[in-house]
């Protein structure tokens, strides 16, 4: 079976329909992760996954090689928030500073 | 490694919606890898290969990792250049 390459022969059009999605990835061996996809490299089909913690806290962050990666399965969607969350996630400080300013629930 | 969008009948239309798509995903990857700057990276290799350092950059091609203290079963390497050709997954913390 050689799903390997054919996750890094797909076009950036196919990629962005995981982005912001909940995924299972099957990475080289079995190894199993899951998280939020943030997004796939388009260069070497490295796939970005989040696990979001509290609202206001940190997260965990994996990235599988686009080489190594098996099987992607989308298992869940973003609501607003969570693909805002997702989208300012590596932003540079002076955009978090002006979001951060009247988070109160 | 690039690959663009060679089917027939693709107009200017559908060629910026996939450039647009590209640089999108291309600079959240970018951004990723800037914020593991000085971070504290887990590694997944090959032969269940397990190793921690502290990440320093990549090369824009991502074929290079530099990392400092590296972890590894046979002691700590303080400078280590990694092949991203023999990692499967790293992870860390934000």
């Amino acid at each position: 079976m050689n799903t390997t390459s054919a996750w890094r022969q797909r076009t950036p059009r196919d990629w962005e329909r995981y982005v912001n999605k909940q995924v299972h990835v099957t990475a080289h061996g079995q190894q199993q992760h899951r998280g939020w996809l943030h997004t796939v490299d388009p260069v070497t089909a490295s796939v970005v996954l989040v696990r979001l913690g509290d609202a206001a806290g940190g997260c965990s962050v994996s990235v599988v090689m686009g080489h190594a990666v098996e099987q992607v399965e989308v298992v869940g969607e973003a609501d607003e928030e969570t693909a805002m969350r997702l989208s300012s996630l590596f932003r540079p400080k002076e955009r978090e500073a002006r979001a951060g300013g009247g988070g109160g629930e | 490694s690039i690959s663009a969008c060679n089917e027939p009948g693709t107009d200017a239309g559908s060629l910026q919606t996939e450039q647009h798509a590209r640089s999108m995903m291309r600079e959240r990857f970018l951004r990723c890898l800037l914020s593991m700057a000085n971070k504290q990276i887990q590694f997944d290799m090959y032969e269940r290969v397990k190793v921690n350092a502290t990440f320093g950059a990549s090369d824009i091609d991502v074929l290079n990792f530099q990392v400092s203290d590296l972890q590894t079963p046979i002691g700590v390497q303080s400078e280590a250049l990694i092949r991203c050709q023999d990692v499967i997954s790293y992870s860390f913390d934000m």
